[in-house]
């Protein structure tokens, strides 16, 4: 069982990491028995992968009997089967998780007026001073844990600590539906042994290198001097010694300022003619400047990212004159972009980026209008039209007939759409 | 090759041709420039190749006649930081360069001179007389609304129009225009051409603040600037300039007439609130005897009061800052006029007397 051994003073911060465990697997599974499936998936082998023939067949989420099997996040859904010949497939939902999400949010927002959403199945709440509310951590985080999983049917692991990257730490220890914690105290016994793979931050190339200069755990990190892992990695090296030591100083944040926005998509087959590659930057484009004009912005900067069908990317961005939310005017600095990067050599995944973001409020006016304000105001008239009738109620007739979707990547559009993949878009399709 | 002749003389000479160098060359030759010691003169030839060449000729004793292209950065560095006295530079085998100044001896690799690519000589024709300061001025009174990106490639000049016994130099790049114009003591023929940006900034920063005469000539493709014994030579750009007549706005709802110095000021202080990626927004409203400017941001907010003469509507309009401030900077007139229709219409910057300049600079507009 969970051992609470750390000083817990009143001034000590208290932080919950919640995990959920397998997310989109769980969540799937636990919709599945909502709606009078028996077979529960996180019993079985099961996995969520994406569409191979949209080649986008890779694991996104295990149950942990498939584990077992040593199926990896990530891998081809071919090779998983290879592992496990028994293995059960189902398609992602993306609708399911964001609500899935929200829900468990709902919940935690009772305990902590501060929450800060990590990811769509991370969260890290600030739990300081609410121990008078909801009694020691440890047995408010059991409560929480187990309010979850009554109430919305999947499980969580709970991590507790005195700061965000002990918190995250604890968490991802023994899973799931399990509640640990790894005070200051307990890092020599609960993270010093963890292979050095497990620290946040340190990712498979970091390991890699590590491994080969002899630091197999976080505690051989640990004992190493800061000047000589500053030496190796520069600043980062310092920080990652840090988190080694469990020191990390941040706050939990619930509002983060927006930097950017990116979508991109691996397209169903390998794209030879530039005015194909033109329509998939379009598409991307299309989800992209809904975002930015949602979230009130305008951007200064663009960026395309190629990858090639040997996986060789490479990207190029470029500051321009005016901040702009025309989905037009992106596309166009996209498609500049673009032509001067491809070398021809044909594609496999499209990425589009905007950063450097300001208000949409204002602009400045041209002595060429490039008719700005006429394509500010279409703007505005589709992003209503999709938003009351869905994203495809309308959409260029350049896709009409098209084996690309109108509007591609970035989150989950419809349902519809992903289990449409890879259809051609007529407006016959869609009554 | 073997000369005598005065640090100061050289050093400067070779400032000046440094200028048509670039600092991206495109053949590694180009990074040197060629030296002629010929006639009790050594010239000096620097080139980008493409847009500008520079040859400046400078007194010398001529031991011996010849030539070389010499590495211009460290070159011009050495000679830079001898002492004030006599420099003796000899030519020895294999393009080797020995410098001899009091007690230093210096000695660097230099190049082929067969290997440096052929200037083009080009000769204008009907030359123009104006005095180097007005045109500097002209030049730095202008140059900064010049285009900074490829978009419009035409918009990275200048256009020179010399029209009914005057010289006008507009710029602009879209978002403001700027138009300079001076009387010619003398009569020539109506031409109007695309000089670089570029080139123009290099050439005010080699002209002096005299009275003396730079001489402007065409020909071919090219502007040639003779400024005493300096010739620099710019291609000129090809294509049709933005017709700048029809966006200067002929009437106005607006006029107000204040003091530039303390519109400059404020503004200044202003922009300290405004942020460069929210369009370095600031607000003006005029309001019968006095304009006020704000600006707020996240870093805090700013009221600025100017008096000043209006001369109909109140308007509130926004700007970018800077747009203002490049104006602002550069105008040297005690009063000016500003100039408005309505706030999605160009502010126009005029001197109270005269037509010397005339400024546009288009408004932010505010959604919301």
């Amino acid at each position: 069982m969970v051992s609470c051994s750390g000083p817990v003073s009143e001034q000590d911060r208290i932080i919950f990491h919640i995990d959920v465990n397998s997310a989109f697997l769980s969540w799937e599974a636990a919709y599945r028995i909502k709606h009078g499936e028996t077979l529960d998936l996180r019993d079985i082998p099961a996995v969520v992968g994406g569409d191979p023939s949209t080649r986008h067949g890779i694991v996104l989420a295990k149950s942990i009997p498939a584990k077992k099997y040593k199926i990896q996040t990530g891998e081809p859904l071919f090779s998983a089967k290879l592992k496990c010949p028994n293995l059960v497939v189902v398609p992602p939902r993306y609708s399911l998780y964001i609500q899935c999400s929200s829900d468990m949010l709902k919940i935690l927002q009772d305990y902590s007026p501060i929450i800060e959403r990590f990811s769509i199945d991370e969260v890290f709440m600030d739990f300081t001073g609410m121990t008078r509310h909801f009694g020691p951590p440890v047995e408010a985080a059991y409560m929480i844990k187990d309010r979850i999983k009554k109430e919305l049917g999947f499980t969580v692991n709970i991590g507790i600590s005195c700061n965000k990257l002990l918190a995250k730490m604890a968490s991802e220890l023994e899973k799931p539906d399990r509640v640990h914690t790894i005070f200051p105290d307990e890092i020599p016994q609960k993270m010093w042994p963890l292979p050095i793979g497990e620290l946040f931050m340190v990712g498979r190339t970091t390991a890699q290198k590590l491994r080969r200069k002899g630091i197999f755990t976080i505690g051989q990190l640990a004992a190493l001097e800061p000047a000589l892992l500053r030496q190796w990695f520069k600043s980062y090296g310092e920080l990652i010694w840090e988190f080694a030591h469990g020191i990390d100083n941040s706050e939990v944040q619930e509002y983060f300022p927006m930097k950017g926005l990116s979508n991109s998509t691996t397209i169903s087959f390998d794209v030879k003619e530039r005015d194909i590659a033109h329509r998939v930057l379009l598409s991307l484009t299309e989800t992209l400047g809904m975002r930015l004009r949602k979230a009130g912005k305008c951007a200064r900067l663009v960026g395309v990212s190629i990858k090639n069908k040997y996986f060789e990317t490479c990207s190029r961005q470029r500051k321009f004159d005016m901040a702009t939310d025309c989905t037009n005017e992106i596309y166009c600095k996209a498609k500049e972009l673009f032509d001067e990067l491809w070398d021809g050599v044909p594609i496999r995944h499209l990425g589009v980026r905007v950063a450097e973001l300001c208000s949409n409020k204002l602009l400045q006016l041209s002595f060429f209008d490039k008719g700005t304000e006429k394509y500010k105001a279409l703007d505005y008239a589709v992003d209503n039209i999709r938003s009351k009738y869905g994203w495809h109620s309308i959409i260029r007739s350049c896709f009409l007939y098209s084996p690309l979707s109108p509007m591609a990547g970035g989150v989950p559009q419809d349902d519809a759409d992903i289990e449409e993949g890879g259809k051609v878009w007529s407006p016959f399709a869609h009554d | 090759m073997k000369f005598k002749c005065g640090q100061k003389n050289l050093s400067s000479a070779i400032s000046t041709i440094q200028r048509a160098i670039s600092s991206r060359i495109t053949l590694p030759i180009l990074e040197g420039f060629l030296i002629e010691a010929k006639e009790n003169m050594l010239r000096l030839v620097g080139t980008d190749l493409d847009l500008i060449t520079i040859q400046t000729y400078i007194p010398a004793e001529i031991i011996e006649e010849g030539s070389a292209v010499i590495p211009s950065r460290v070159f011009g560095d050495i000679i830079r930081k001898l002492p004030e006295a006599d420099i003796t530079l000899e030519l020895q085998e294999r393009f080797q360069i020995d410098i001899k100044c009091q007690n230093t001896f210096i000695t660097i690799q230099g190049l082929d001179p067969d290997e440096y690519p052929e200037i083009e000589q080009v000769e204008g024709s009907k030359p123009i007389q104006i005095q180097q300061d007005i045109f500097k001025s002209m030049i730095q009174q202008s140059i900064f609304a010049v285009a900074s990106d490829e978009t419009r490639p035409i918009l990275t000049g200048a256009l020179v129009e010399i029209q009914n016994g005057s010289i006008s130099m507009i710029c602009l790049d879209g978002y403001r225009l700027a138009l300079r114009k001076e009387i010619l003591p003398e009569v020539y023929d109506n031409i109007s051409m695309i000089v670089p940006g570029k080139a123009l900034n290099e050439i005010s920063r080699i002209l002096t603040d005299d009275e003396t005469n730079v001489t402007i000539s065409v020909g071919g493709k090219h502007i040639i600037f003779d400024i005493g014994h300096t010739k620099i030579i710019s291609r000129l750009l090809e294509g049709e300039f933005v017709n700048y007549k029809q966006i200067i706005p002929q009437e106005y709802k607006t006029r107000v007439k204040l003091d530039t110095l303390l519109l400059h000021q404020s503004i200044e202080r202003a922009s300290l609130m405004a942020q460069e990626l929210e369009n370095n927004l600031i607000k003006l409203n005029v309001q019968d005897d006095r304009l006020t400017i704000t600006s707020n941001s996240e870093i805090g907010k700013i009221y600025e009061e100017i008096p000043i003469v209006l001369e109909g509507k109140n308007i509130e309009i926004a700007f970018n800052a800077r747009y203002m401030l490049d104006v602002l900077k550069v105008t040297k007139d005690q009063e000016i006029c500003l100039d408005f229709t309505s706030n999605v219409s160009p502010c126009i910057i005029r001197p109270i007397e005269g037509e010397a300049f005339c400024y546009l600079v288009l408004p932010v507009r505010l959604y919301g």
